[in-house]
C-alpha cells in the first residue's frame, strides 16, 4: 500500500466535507431539540434507558434490524425489502469497510473524515495481498448490491406496480433532488473507482470496467472529474437530506430508542411526534393500506401526506387530513417505521380551540349507580354488561349476548338498561379528552357501585377505552367475543358446530389493531361453523368505513369504503359475515349481499 | 319475422302485466306473460283490501286474470337472459325455451324493503314487530300468532323509504295511506286498542285519501305522532318499547306496544335492473328503470321495443299502475302502427 | 310577588330581525345541515337527551330562529357518541355538525 499524495488532500473532497458537516450539525441540533421538547418525565425516562444495558442491547438490535435490514418491509414485500436493505445495508458496509481499510493500511489517517470514503483515490495498492483483495472484493460486492437496489428503485419509481405497489408517493421538488443525487452516488462511485482501478486496485466490478474504459479513454486525467462528481453527489445529497424524506435515516435512529423507552405522542408538533414525522420515509405503503384510498381524492389524506404537510406547516391541509381519518390504525400496522398516524391526528385534534365545551358535571349518576347496586342485591361479584350507545341500535346483539349469559349460567346485570352515558371514546377520538375524562369518572362511579368483578362489553369502541383509560381497581374488563370463547373453552357454553355454515370474521379496528384481540373470536367461531379468512385480515383487516374516528367524512363518501371492505370479506364466498362490533355490523348490514351477524348471534343460534 | 302478429313479452304478471296483456290482446297483438312466482297477481294478490274504496284486492286480481285467460301465461318461469335481435328480442327462459318477440314490456314491479335491514326496529328479533305485508296476510288468513289481541298498536311510516342508510332516498307514496288504512282496520278489529302512527310527513295526495285521514282522526281516535321511530326495545313481558321524538311538542316520547307494524317501502326490483342491463336500458339514479321522459313518456324506454308499466319506474298506487299499463299498451300499439 | 297573572314578552320569533350568522357559517362548513327534515330520530336516540334535551334537529332549527341560548345549552351535554349520525335518514354527519358548531362563536366566526 502506498499513499499517492503527500498532502493527503485534494479539493474534490470539499463538497463531501461540507455536506457531512451540514448534515451532522443539523442532526445534532434537531436531536437535542426533540429531546428538550419532551415533557420532563418522558425526558428523564428516555435518558435513563440510554444507560440501561437491557435497553442499549434492545436499541442496537432494533436499529440494526429496522434501519439496515428492514425486516418489517421484508415480511411485507420481498422486492421492496431487498431494495431498501441492499441500499441501506450495502452502504453501511461500504462505510464500515472503508474505515477498516484505513485502520488496516493507513491507521495514521483515521482522523481524516474523507479518507474512508475516498480511500481508493488516496491510497494505491502496490502489491496484491489476500487481505487487500478480500476487502476490494467485498467493496465491489456491496457496491453491486447497492446498484441492484438502485435499479429496483428506478423501476419502482416509474412502474410501481411491478414491485407490488398500486400507488406510490408523489415527490416534492427537494425530494426529487435528494432522490436523483442518491441514485447517482453509487454509479459515480463505480465510475470513479473504475478509473483508478489500474492504480489503486479493484475487484470483479472495477477492474473489468477499468479495462473497458482504457480501451477508448486511456487518460488518467478522466479519473479526477469522476471523483469530483462522486463527491458532489454525496455533498448534494447530504445538504438536501434534512429537507427531504431521507431525513428518516437519521431520525429513525433516535425514534427507535425513544419508542423502546415507551415515550408517547403528547403534542402533534413537538418531541416524539416531530421525530415520527421526520422518520417517515415517504415510501407510500400507507396509501394502498388506507381504507379511504378507494376514493382517489382521498389518496392525498394518507399518513405519508400528513407527515409531509406537518413538515411544511400547511395548517389548512393538516387540519383537513387530521379530521378526515377513520383512525383505523392500518397505516401504523403496515408502516415499517411505525409512524402512529391515528395518534398524530388525535393529538392534532386535541389542539383545537372551541367556543363551546360541553361539561357533564351536572349529570347525576347516583340513580344509575343505585339501580345497579340494588339490582345486584348488594352482592359482590358477577358480570356487569354495558351495552353502550351503539348496541342500543342493534337489539339483536344485546339480545344474543344476554341470552348466552343466561345459557352459560352467568350471574349478570345490565349497566344501562334504560339510559346510560357514553364511554368517552368518541370524545377521545375527537380530541376532547378533557370531556372524556368527565364521562370516565361518572361511568367508573356506576361500575364500582355495582360491586361486579367483570365488566362485559359488546362494543369494541367501549372496550378499548374501558381497558386503557378506566381505573377500575381489580374489575376485569372483557369483550364479549373473548368472554364467550372462554365460556366455550370451559365447557359452560355448549356450541354445536355446523360444518355447512361458512363464516368469515371481520376484525373490527378497535378490537383487532386497537386491542390486539384476533384469535379468541376466531376460535369461538370455529366452534360454530367453518371459518374462512378474508383477503386481508388480522392486523391488515380493512375498516368498515363506519368508524367514529373520522369527523368529516360524510355518509356518501364512506359508502365506497364499506363496499371495498365487503369485497375483501367475501373473497372466499362465505355464507355469512361475522363481526364483533355493533358499528361495523350496522355499517355492513345495509350494504352486504349476504347476512351480517354479530359473533354473539352466531354463538347464540348454535347453542 | 315477416308479417306475423307481433309478439310482446311481458315480464311480470302482477296487475300491471295483467292489465297490459288484456289491452294488448284486445288490440290484436300476441302478449305472453312471464311470471317468476307460481301465481299471477303480484303484490296485490297478497293484499286484503284496497284504498280508497276498501274493495277486496282479490276481486281486482280475479277480474284481471279472467280477462287474460286466453293470454299465454308462463308462471314459475324466470328469465335467464335477454338478447337484442335486429328487430326484436329473444328471451331465454329458465325452462330452456327461447322466446322471440317484437317488443318487451317491463312490468317487473317492485320489491318490498326487507324490514330486518333496519336492525334498530328489531324485525325478525322481537316477536311483536311485523310488517305491512304480514298484517295484510293476517287480514286474509286470520292466522298469525304474533298478533293476538293487542291493546296498543303502533305503525311506523317510511321504513326503508326516504332513508339514505337503507339505500332508498325516495318516498314510497303508498305507505302513508296504507298505514292509515291498516290503522283503521286494526281499530275496527280491536276497538279497545290505542293506535299510534309515527310519521315524518303525511303525504296523502290521492283521491279520497284525506277522507281516510279524517276518519282515522275523528272516528277512530288514532294518535298521529310526528316523529320517526329511532329505537325499539323490549320490555320484560315481551312487549316492545318504542322511542321517538314528538317533534310537534319537541319532547321525546316512549310508548309500550303489543304490536308494531313497520310500513316497509317500495324499492326497485333488482331482477329488473339485471334485465335492463342486458338489453341496454338505463337505470335511473334512484335504482328504478329510467323512462325516456318522466313527463311525456313514462312508459317508454330510450330503446325501441322496450316499454315500461307500473312500479318498475318508481312507486305507484294501484290505479296509477293500471292506468300506466293501459298507456303502455297504447304506446306499443303506436310503435307497431308506425313500423307498419 | 304574585299578581295572579304574569306579564310575558312576546314569544313570537321575528324572522325579520333574527341573526342567522352562526347558521349561515355552519351550512358553509357542513352543508348537510340544510337537508334536515326534522324527523326527530336524532332527538329520540340521543344519549345526552335525558340531561339536556339535546336534539340536533332542534339545534339546527334553533339556529335559524335565533334561539342561541337554547342551542348552547343543548350542545353543552353532547357526548359525541354518534348515535344520531347512525339513525339520520338523510345521512347528515351530525357529529361534524356539532363539532363545527362548538368551534363557532355567536357571530359565526371560528375561534382560533
Amino acid at each position: 500500500m502506498r499513499e499517492r499524495f503527500a498532502n493527503h488532500f485534494d479539493p474534490f473532497v470539499i463538497p463531501f466535507l461540507v455536506g457531512m458537516a451540514f448534515v451532522l450539525g443539523y442532526y445534532l441540533i434537531g436531536m437535542i431539540r426533540v429531546i428538550l421538547q419532551l415533557p420532563k418525565a418522558d425526558r428523564k425516562r428516555f435518558l435513563l434507558t440510554l444507560i440501561t444495558p437491557k435497553y442499549i442491547w434492545m436499541n442496537i438490535r432494533d436499529i440494526f434490524l429496522n434501519c439496515l435490514i428492514h425486516v418489517k418491509l421484508w415480511k411485507r414485500n420481498r422486492v421492496l425489502g431487498y431494495m431498501h436493505s441492499s441500499i441501506a445495508f450495502g452502504w453501511f458496509m461500504i462505510i464500515l469497510l472503508g474505515h477498516l481499510e484505513v485502520i488496516l493500511f493507513v491507521p495514521e489517517r483515521i482522523h481524516l473524515f474523507y479518507y474512508p470514503i475516498f480511500f481508493n483515490y488516496f491510497v494505491a495498492e502496490t502489491e496484491q495481498t489476500i487481505q487487500g483483495s478480500l476487502l476490494m472484493f467485498l467493496m465491489d460486492f456491496f457496491l453491486l448490491m447497492i446498484l441492484s437496489g438502485i435499479a429496483i428503485a428506478i423501476i419502482k419509481r416509474f412502474a410501481s406496480r411491478i414491485v407490488g405497489m398500486r400507488r406510490t408517493t408523489r415527490l416534492s421538488l427537494l425530494d426529487q433532488v435528494g432522490l436523483y443525487s442518491l441514485w447517482s452516488i453509487f454509479p459515480l462511485r463505480l465510475l470513479a473507482e473504475s478509473f483508478t482501478a489500474h492504480i489503486s486496485g479493484g475487484s470483479f466490478l472495477t477492474i473489468p470496467a477499468n479495462w473497458i474504459f482504457r480501451q477508448f479513454l486511456g487518460n488518467d486525467l478522466n479519473a479526477l472529474p469522476t471523483w469530483w462528481a462522486y463527491s458532489i453527489a454525496l455533498g448534494v445529497f447530504m445538504c438536501v437530506l434534512p429537507f427531504t424524506r431521507y431525513m428518516h435515516i437519521p431520525a429513525e435512529m433516535l425514534l427507535i430508542p425513544m419508542r423502546n423507552a415507551g415515550i408517547r405522542i403528547r403534542h402533534p408538533r413537538k418531541g416524539f411526534a416531530l421525530l415520527e414525522v421526520y422518520s417517515c420515509p415517504a415510501c407510500g405503503v400507507c396509501i394502498d393500506a388506507c381504507p379511504m384510498s378507494v376514493r382517489k381524492v382521498n389518496c392525498k389524506d394518507a399518513t405519508v401526506y400528513l407527515n409531509r404537510q406537518l413538515r411544511r406547516g400547511n395548517e389548512r391541509r393538516i387540519e383537513e387530513i387530521s379530521d378526515k381519518c377513520l383512525l383505523c390504525g392500518k397505516c401504523t400496522a403496515v408502516c415499517q417505521v411505525g409512524v402512529q398516524g391515528p395518534e398524530l391526528r388525535m393529538a392534532q385534534r386535541a389542539r383545537r380551540k372551541y367556543a363551546l365545551s360541553p361539561s357533564y358535571s351536572g349529570i347525576n349518576v347516583r340513580p344509575m349507580a343505585a339501580a345497579v347496586a340494588h339490582g345486584a342485591g348488594g352482592d359482590s361479584g358477577g358480570v356487569l354488561y354495558f351495552a353502550g350507545c351503539m348496541t342500543k341500535l342493534t337489539p339483536s346483539i344485546r339480545r344474543a349476548t344476554t341470552s348466552l349469559l343466561d345459557k352459560a349460567g352467568v350471574r349478570w346485570q345490565m349497566m344501562d338498561p334504560e339510559e346510560g352515558l357514553c364511554c368517552g371514546r368518541p370524545l377521545m377520538m375527537a380530541g376532547r379528552s378533557e370531556q372524556a375524562r368527565e364521562l370516565i369518572a361518572k361511568n367508573a362511579e356506576i361500575i364500582r357501585a355495582s360491586g361486579c368483578d367483570t365488566l362485559l362489553l359488546s362494543c369494541p369502541i367501549c372496550y378499548k377505552i374501558f381497558k386503557e383509560e378506566y381505573r377500575l381497581d381489580g374489575i376485569r374488563v372483557v369483550h364479549h367475543s373473548v368472554f364467550f370463547e372462554e365460556l366455550i373453552e370451559a365447557g359452560r357454553l355448549k356450541v354445536r358446530r355446523n360444518g355447512d355454515l361458512k363464516l368469515v370474521y371481520h376484525d373490527p379496528c378497535e378490537l383487532g389493531r386497537g386491542c390486539g384481540v384476533y384469535e379468541e373470536p376466531r376460535k369461538a367461531l370455529a366452534a360454530a361453523g367453518e371459518l374462512v379468512e378474508a383477503g386481508k385480515h388480522h392486523a391488515e383487516s380493512i375498516c368498515c368505513g363506519g368508524s367514529l374516528g373520522s369527523l368529516t367524512l360524510g355518509f356518501e363518501q364512506r359508502r365506497p369504503m364499506t363496499q371495498n371492505a365487503l369485497d375483501n370479506l367475501t373473497v372466499a364466498d362465505p355464507d355469512q359475515i361475522v363481526t364483533a362490533c355493533p358499528l361495523c355490523f350496522s355499517t355492513f348490514v345495509h350494504a352486504a349481499d349476504r347476512p351480517v351477524r354479530d359473533i354473539a348471534e352466531i354463538l347464540d343460534s348454535q347453542s | 319475422m315477416v308479417n306475423r302478429t307481433p309478439v310482446i313479452a311481458i315480464i311480470g304478471a302482477g296487475i300491471a302485466g295483467l292489465e297490459a296483456a288484456r289491452q294488448l290482446n284486445d288490440l290484436g297483438y300476441k302478449p305472453i306473460l312471464i311470471e317468476k312466482a307460481p301465481v299471477t297477481g303480484g303484490h296485490v294478490a297478497e293484499w286484503n283490501r284496497l284504498f280508497p274504496d276498501m274493495s277486496p284486492a282479490a276481486d281486482l286480481v280475479q277480474s284481471l286474470e279472467s280477462q287474460t285467460a286466453k293470454v299465454r301465461t308462463m308462471t314459475g318461469t324466470e328469465i335467464a337472459s335477454i338478447n337484442r335481435l335486429k328487430d326484436g328480442y329473444s328471451l331465454i327462459l329458465s325452462d330452456g325455451e327461447t322466446l322471440v318477440c317484437e317488443a318487451v314490456l317491463f312490468a317487473t314491479g317492485f320489491h318490498l324493503f326487507d324490514a330486518s335491514k333496519k336492525e334498530e326496529y328489531g324485525y325478525g328479533i322481537y316477536e311483536k314487530v311485523i310488517t305491512n305485508r304480514d298484517l295484510e296476510q293476517w287480514f286474509n288468513t286470520r292466522h298469525d300468532p304474533r298478533i293476538g289481541h293487542p291493546k296498543a298498536v303502533g305503525f311506523v311510516h317510511c321504513v326503508g323509504s326516504r332513508d339514505v342508510k337503507a339505500g332508498n332516498t325516495q318516498c314510497s307514496k303508498v305507505c302513508c295511506i296504507t298505514a292509515i288504512k291498516q290503522a283503521i282496520e286494526i281499530k275496527e278489529e280491536f276497538p279497545e286498542a290505542e293506535v299510534y302512527c309515527f310519521y315524518m310527513d303525511l303525504r296523502l295526495f290521492g283521491k279520497k285519501y284525506e277522507d281516510f285521514y279524517i276518519k282515522a282522526q275523528r272516528d277512530c281516535g288514532i294518535h298521529f305522532i310526528r316523529g320517526r321511530v329511532s329505537e325499539v326495545g323490549e320490555a320484560i313481558d315481551g312487549r316492545v318499547v318504542v322511542k321517538a321524538e314528538d317533534t310537534l311538542s319537541g319532547k321525546p316520547v316512549k310508548v309500550t306496544l303489543d304490536l308494531l307494524v313497520l310500513m316497509a317501502g317500495i324499492i326497485c326490483n333488482s331482477d329488473a335492473q339485471h334485465y335492463a342491463q342486458q338489453v341496454g336500458v338505463a337505470v335511473d339514479d334512484d335504482g328504478f328503470l329510467k323512462s325516456r321522459d318522466n313527463v311525456g313518456a313514462i312508459v317508454e324506454s330510450s330503446r325501441p321495443g322496450i316499454f315500461f308499466a307500473g312500479a318498475c319506474t318508481g312507486a305507484k298506487t294501484v290505479p296509477e299502475t293500471l292506468a300506466e299499463a293501459r298507456s303502455a299498451a297504447l304506446a306499443i300499439h303506436r310503435y307497431f302502427s308506425k313500423r307498419g | 310577588m304574585d299578581f295572579g297573572f304574569k306579564l310575558n314578552p312576546s314569544s313570537a320569533v321575528n324572522l325579520d330581525t333574527v341573526d342567522r350568522a352562526r347558521y349561515d357559517r355552519l351550512v358553509q362548513l357542513e352543508p348537510d345541515a340544510l337537508t334536515c327534515i326534522g324527523c326527530g330520530s336524532c332527538s329520540a336516540t340521543c344519549t345526552a337527551a335525558p340531561w339536556s334535551g339535546m336534539s340536533v334537529r332542534k339545534v339546527i332549527l334553533g339556529l335559524q330562529r335565533g334561539q342561541d341560548d337554547e342551542v348552547d345549552s343543548m350542545l353543552s351535554r353532547c357526548m359525541l357518541c354518534g348515535k344520531c349520525t347512525m339513525v339520520c335518514p338523510r345521512g347528515i354527519n351530525t357529529r361534524h355538525l356539532i363539532l363545527t358548531l362548538c368551534r363557532l362563536n355567536r357571530k359565526g366566526e371560528i375561534v382560533r
